[in-house]
């Protein structure tokens, strides 16, 4: 390797980096707290059978999977505009990945509430507790233990997904990568950087995820 | 005095009507075992009284209250959850939580009983199923037997007028049956008020005060034992008796 393309990717290294502390974890973050909210809500409508709520809910997950999140990007960031309705690029942003992880988040919770044994909702209401406390203390807790692993996964996979931000000028690490390279063309080392980022990211991530299991691991075997 | 009665609750499940009109009368401190063959209707008709399933007609006076089963509202059906126990023929204990949780749980949410009370009265629940020494294990350490002990000290610690058991040791093997019967029968002796399904005639023999037999949903005889078990009035009744008795040994 030549000694311009290792000053040129030591000097890009923060240039990059800076960007991904400062947009790709935030936007990661921020869309996965969301949409986890999202995705409890709509679980919860679901797994409770409630008549209306439920098919609006069905509507939405079919939607949302069934589309690339590319268009739904174009469509939040290029569409809505033209409905008078604006939307910064990060906030889209944050807005379209919360709504996807909600989506599919919500799925992975609800099978997760339904495979806690339902005797367990019966015995709550017996003992005089209501719906939403045998929700909150007993299935909604077994539920998210169960769904932990899916839901890490799916957060490490939103991370490599924000680099499709840069598509609506969020200037993340992808975005930063793309300028640097317009400037120096030098695409390999360039690009294999900023995936060496990625991973960085992502192995904290699955690490973060082991460390979570094994602390969740506390109740008795299963 | 009657803590219960219950009056003609039917049932369906689409077009198969399970309970016939059932009509059962319980005095405190009785103990009163349901029998009958498999599909009888038994377990409906204890959760018919819990409003586990809601049936389709009946009234239920319960502590000098009385609702129409099918029409009863959220307050009465707590109001009466509130003064029952039910033991599950599978435990149902919430697995997320330690044996002394499962039994503070209800106390603590429902009742909103101070933790330190709750524990109190944990504890001498936890006791008197002789199970102490197990307070901080999860339901996944435990036996068959013992979580069915942690269960009805947990359905024991709210103090129910009344204990509902459905099959609480069919899923047990002999050894801990034993265990689980030994403390249904420390409870009769206690005075408790006990409604029991079970197939162990013998135990609803020992521990009865009033037997019924149940089959299509319709009580065929009910009365008083022993003499329910050593002279049954119906053919139906003694051929069903003598049959379970052969399986007893
Ligand atoms: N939720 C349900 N949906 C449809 N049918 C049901 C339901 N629960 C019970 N049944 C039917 O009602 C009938 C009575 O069932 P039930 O469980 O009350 O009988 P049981 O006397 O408790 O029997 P066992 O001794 O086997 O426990 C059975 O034919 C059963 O298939
Ligand atoms: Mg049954």
């Amino acid at each position: 390797m030549s000694e311009r393309v290792i000053d040129i990717l030591l000097e890009s290294f923060p240039k990059i980096l800076i960007p991904g502390l400062l947009r790709t974890i935030p936007l990661t973050v921020l869309a996965f707290a969301f949409g986890l909210v999202i995705a409890v809500i709509v679980a919860m409508i679901q797994y409770a059978n409630i008549k209306v709520l439920k098919e609006v809910c069905r509507f939405y997950v079919w939607v949302i999977r069934g589309t690339p999140l590319l268009v739904q990007l174009f469509v939040i960031f290029y569409g809505l505009p033209g409905v008078g309705i604006l939307i910064d690029p990060f906030p889209a942003a944050v807005l379209v990945f919360a709504v996807n992880e909600g989506a599919y988040a919500s799925e992975t919770i609800r099978a997760a509430m339904e495979a806690v044994p339902h005797g367990q909702m019966e015995a709550g209401l017996c003992v005089g507790m209501s719906w939403w406390q045998i929700m909150r203390r007993i299935v909604l807790p077994q539920a998210f233990r169960t769904a932990f692993p899916t839901l890490g996964n799916e957060m490490i996979s939103m991370l490599k997904d924000t680099s499709l931000a840069a598509n609506i000028t969020v200037t993340e690490m992808f975005m930063t990568t793309q300028r640097i390279n317009a400037k120096y063309y030098l695409p390999l080392a360039l690009y294999l950087e900023v995936g060496f980022i990625y991973l960085m990211f992502s192995t904290i991530l699955t690490r973060l995820q082991h460390y979570g299991e094994k602390k969740l691991a506390a109740y008795g075997k299963r | 005095m009657a803590i219960l009665t219950a009056n003609g609750i039917k049932k369906s499940f689409g077009d198969t009507q399970v309970l016939r009109g059932i009509d059962l009368e319980v005095e405190k401190g009785e103990v009163i075992s349901i029998l009958g063959p498999s599909g009888g209707g038994k377990t409906t008709f204890l959760r018919c009284l819990n409003f586990l399933e809601q049936a389709d007609s009946g009234t239920l006076t319960f502590l000098d209250e009385t609702v129409e089963l099918a029409k009863a509202n959220k307050k009465q059906i707590r109001a009466i959850r509130m003064h029952t126990g039910f033991v599950f023929q599978n435990y149902n204990l919430f697995l997320n939580k330690t044996a002394l949780e499962n039994v503070t749980e209800g106390l603590i949410t429902a009742r909103k009983m101070k933790k330190e009370e709750a524990v109190k009265k944990a504890e001498a629940a936890l006791l008197k199923v002789g199970l102490s020494d197990k307070a901080d294990a999860y339901p996944n350490q435990l036996s068959g037997g013992q979580q069915q002990r942690v269960a009805i000290a947990r359905a024991l610690a709210t103090d129910p007028a009344i204990l509902y058991f459905d099959e609480p040791t069919s899923a047990l093997d002999p050894e801990l049956t034993k265990e689980v019967l030994a403390v249904m029968r420390d409870l009769a002796k206690e005075g408790m008020t006990m409604v029991v399904v079970t197939h162990e005639v013998g135990f609803a023999r020992q521990i009865s005060t009033k037997a019924v037999f149940m089959e299509n949903g319709v009580v065929v005889e009910a009365g008083a034992a022993p003499e329910f078990f050593d002279a049954p009035k119906t053919e139906r009744t003694k051929e069903f008796l003598r049959s379970m008795s052969s399986k007893d040994v």
